[in-house]
């Protein structure tokens, strides 16, 4: 294990990326005791203000503190878009396992279906999600989750193909086991690193499509600190104080460029030969 | 043999190469002292990992980046390779010193023509032109014995076969008649008779334009065929060179014998010929037949014909109980096709009539024909889940198809039951070698107690001593349990010294079914004594 991360931190995208994620790991787990000001104080002397002593990053149209609002609002951006994407990957990657797995018609079938979903984009199709379902946060963690399934399904499709190739999975077939067992237990853990590289990656795409949705007002709803929805807002006022747009777009591409950052480092980490 | 030249063409001088590792530094050569001469073939024997690939590559002067040298010079006619810079070495690379790999499928770009490679090569070091290239390069393929060589130059990679992508590659390396040429195990990917064939071309070649050759392999018998000199290789370390006929006769190394004493002799039998004639087969394979391919489902709705590709061409054979049934042939002759069918891995067409039951499909395979069969695979990196601990692969066929208590025990004796030491059941397959691993998938197959065990070229991705090693233990199991096999190769010396009777398998179908002690008849099919023909003999007729 120490012996991988020397490996990962080998890499300047593996140690940048490294380090980005762990300042916002910071972020997520302390942001609240470290916020100077009360998020959701609002304090009309004080709006449209720029950086100073008492306002790290000034203030926004309430004159609510808008370094506190990013601390605190890391949480409901990053962990929603972790959770979902996370929950994608385990759907898609265990369809793209079975399918592999069962080959031949029923794979045609499974495949010809997530063709048929990817040809949605992905934004279009988490809105049609949250239409469905009413736009809430869970929804639109569910929508954005259904929407990166297909494309998780496809890339583990294809490294599956070659593992169900692989002589262990003839003998377990040979021995008799359930297909469960094959696609659980000799399948799935052989397939997991490309996996893992392609999920830190798709992050930070849903740090954006949350953004995305929220910034549509399909998300998170005011006053809540989320980093879209902050976007969303500050977009009437940006004519008065451009920092109220900047800071929370500034977060979102941290986030998103520290993810994508690892998820290449980690490409050539796990990948023995390089 | 008889004037040697005062310089040698390739000198290797008290040479040593390093690599750093994770781990440290590993010794992969050390001190080499080599030298072959101007018309002189100089074989290179050993294991995997001993370091000859190694050997290859620094004379190539293409060596990883982790790779150092503490030492030792490799001088091509007196031109020591170590201190040229990197574009000298490029002029040198094909023009004065070339290699021909193992495996020509992966040799040659699969996207250009065999001709455009082949010319490739004349125009970069012989300063031809386009056509003259050409031109020269149809020459040359027919020296190589290629019959049409005007079509065989337009040809992609995979349109020829194995054997004719190897003469090509084989054509390229002499193309610009160098002073040296590398040979890494060209015929390991081959089958038997394709091999002897391109050894004969070999010879031929070397005889015909004196180039001093280095031959490296893993085969004694082989080496012995075309080497005039023999240098063995054990860990990075020469342990002994001398003449063929010396090495053989004479020995003087502990290992050299062992090496010796491991390749197969047809002439020592390890089993017994007893066969237990019973009217009662154990299996009897009747009209087997398998079609690869499936119906393209447009194909099936507009009812279009379509043509599958055949494994099987009803195949029938049957083995007794006790008995070890060798099946041999070519690669791409259906023997693991057959062995694939009877495991329920490929759908098969006849019937197969195991102890007394048919079975008609694979639905009719159920848990107690899958206890009482079972298959071994070739290779044990790719049989066992490098994801899995030992303990956990091994204690699988327990839960299936035995009670599973005592699961630790059980799967501890299972490990001593193959001389693998208890402890081993925590390791994970990447910490096991190549033998051990063979070991574990033999002791997986064994869990179950089965009536038949089925075989797959289970010896021909190891070492000639581990193999000799993996089949003794085959047969103490085989004599302690009963067991049938069927045992698939394509080494007819080792199925002559195991079989009871040995089928020969050709393009899908069986060609026949001859008892081990008769294969070397003159009745035998005229594909059999074809195959009996090139087989190398075995290391001591050398003497």
């Amino acid at each position: 294990m120490t012996d991988f991360i020397k490996r990962l931190l080998r890499t300047p995208q593996g140690a940048i990326g490294m380090l980005l994620v762990l300042l916002v790991l910071v972020v997520v787990l302390f942001g609240p005791m470290l916020a100077p000001h009360d998020p959701e104080t609002l304090a009309p002397l004080a709006r449209y203000k720029g950086p100073s002593a008492a306002y790290w990053l000034g203030t926004d149209q309430y004159g609510r503190d808008i370094f506190s609002r990013l601390l605190i609002g890391a949480r409901a951006t990053v962990v929603m878009a972790v959770l979902a994407t996370i929950a994608g990957t385990l759907l898609g990657a265990f369809v793209g396992t079975t399918s592999a797995f069962l080959g031949g018609r029923a794979d045609e079938l499974i495949m010809r279906t997530i063709d048929a979903v990817m040809s949605i984009p992905s934004l279009l199709f988490a809105l049609l999600v949250v239409n469905l379902l009413g736009s809430s946060t869970v929804n639109a963690l569910i929508a954005v989750a259904i929407a990166f399934a297909p494309g998780m399904a496809r890339i583990t499709r294809s490294v599956a193909l070659s593992v169900r190739k692989q002589d262990y999975v003839n003998a377990a077939v040979a021995r008799g086991e359930s297909s469960a067992y094959i696609i659980l237990r000799e399948m799935l853990p052989n397939v997991i690193a490309p996996i893992i590289v392609e999920m830190t990656i798709r992050i930070s795409f849903a740090v954006m499509l949350f953004a995305t949705l929220s910034f549509l007002g399909l998300g998170a709803q005011p006053p809540a600190a989320e980093w879209g929805l902050m976007v969303s807002e500050a977009r009437r006022y940006m004519h008065l104080s451009a920092g109220i747009l900047i800071w929370p777009s500034v977060a979102i591409a941290v986030v998103a460029v520290g993810f994508n950052l690892l998820g290449d480092g980690l490409r050539d980490a796990l990948n023995p030969r390089t | 043999m008889t004037t040697k030249p005062e310089t040698p063409v390739l000198a290797i001088e008290n040479y040593s190469l390093d690599y750093d590792t994770a781990t440290g530094v590993f010794h992969a050569l050390k001190n080499i002292d080599l030298s072959v001469h101007r018309g002189e073939i100089l074989g290179l024997v050993g294991e995997s990992g001993s370091g000859k690939t190694s050997l290859a590559w620094s004379i190539m002067r293409y060596l990883p980046k982790n790779a150092r040298e503490p030492g030792g010079r490799i001088l091509l006619s007196g031109e020591n390779l170590l201190e040229k810079t990197d574009a000298q070495i490029e002029a040198f690379r094909g023009r004065r010193i070339s290699m021909v790999f193992q495996d020509p499928s992966t040799s040659l770009n699969p996207t250009l023509s065999l001709g455009t490679q082949l010319a490739e090569v004349l125009v970069r070091h012989r300063g031809l032109t386009r056509q003259q290239a050409w031109k020269e390069g149809e020459a040359m393929l027919d020296r190589v014995g290629l019959k049409t060589p005007a079509s065989m130059m337009n040809r992609m990679p995979h349109e020829a076969s194995g054997g004719e992508k190897q003469r090509v590659v084989i054509a390229s390396a002499f193309a610009c008649n160098p002073e040296c040429i590398i040979f890494d195990e060209p015929t390991t990917a081959l089958d038997v008779i394709t091999s002897c064939q391109i050894l004969d071309l070999f010879v031929e070649l070397q005889a015909e334009t004196g180039v001093a050759s280095l031959y490296i392999s893993h085969d004694l018998a082989l080496v012995s065929r075309t080497a005039s000199r023999v240098a063995v290789i054990r860990r990075g370390d020469i342990v002994e060179q001398g003449a063929v006929r010396d090495i053989f006769a004479n020995p003087q190394q502990d290992y050299t014998r062992e090496l010796i004493a491991a390749v197969p002799d047809p002439a020592r039998r390890l089993v017994g010929d007893i066969v237990v004639d019973t009217d009662k087969p154990l299996v009897r394979v009747e009209n087997v037949s398998v079609h690869y391919g499936r119906k393209p489902f447009l194909a099936a709705l507009t009812g279009r014909a379509t043509e599958r590709v055949a494994g099987n061409n009803a195949i029938s054979l049957s083995i007794n109980p006790g008995e070890i049934l060798g099946i041999v042939g070519e690669s791409g002759s259906g023997k693991s096709t057959l062995a694939k069918a009877m495991t329920g891995l490929n759908r098969f067409e006849g019937k197969i009539w195991f102890d007394g039951r048919e079975i008609r499909s694979l639905g009719d395979m159920d848990n107690a024909y899958r206890k009482d069969v079972q298959i071994i695979f070739q290779h044990p990196d790719a049989s066992l889940n490098p994801r899995q601990k030992i303990s956990e692969i091994l204690s699988r066929p327990l839960k299936l198809f035995g009670d599973a208590s005592h699961l630790d025990q059980k799967v501890g004796d299972m490990l001593e039951q193959v001389r693998l030491p208890r402890t081993h059941a925590q390791r994970y397959p990447h910490q096991l070698s190549g033998g051990e691993k063979q070991r574990v998938a033999i002791a997986r197959a064994f869990a179950s107690k089965p009536k038949l065990v089925i075989c797959d070229e289970i010896t021909s991705a190891l070492d000639v001593s581990v193999q000799a090693s993996i089949v003794q233990l085959l047969l103490e199991l085989q004599k302690a349990s009963g067991t049938a096999y069927l045992f698939i190769t394509h080494d007819l010396n080792l199925i002559r010294q195991i079989a009871h009777r040995i089928a020969v398998m050709y393009r899908g179908n069986l060609v026949e079914i001859a008892p081990a002690a008769d294969i070397d008849s003159q009745d035998r099919a005229e594909y059999t004594r074809r195959l009996i023909e090139a087989v190398p003999r075995a290391a001591g007729q050398y003497l």
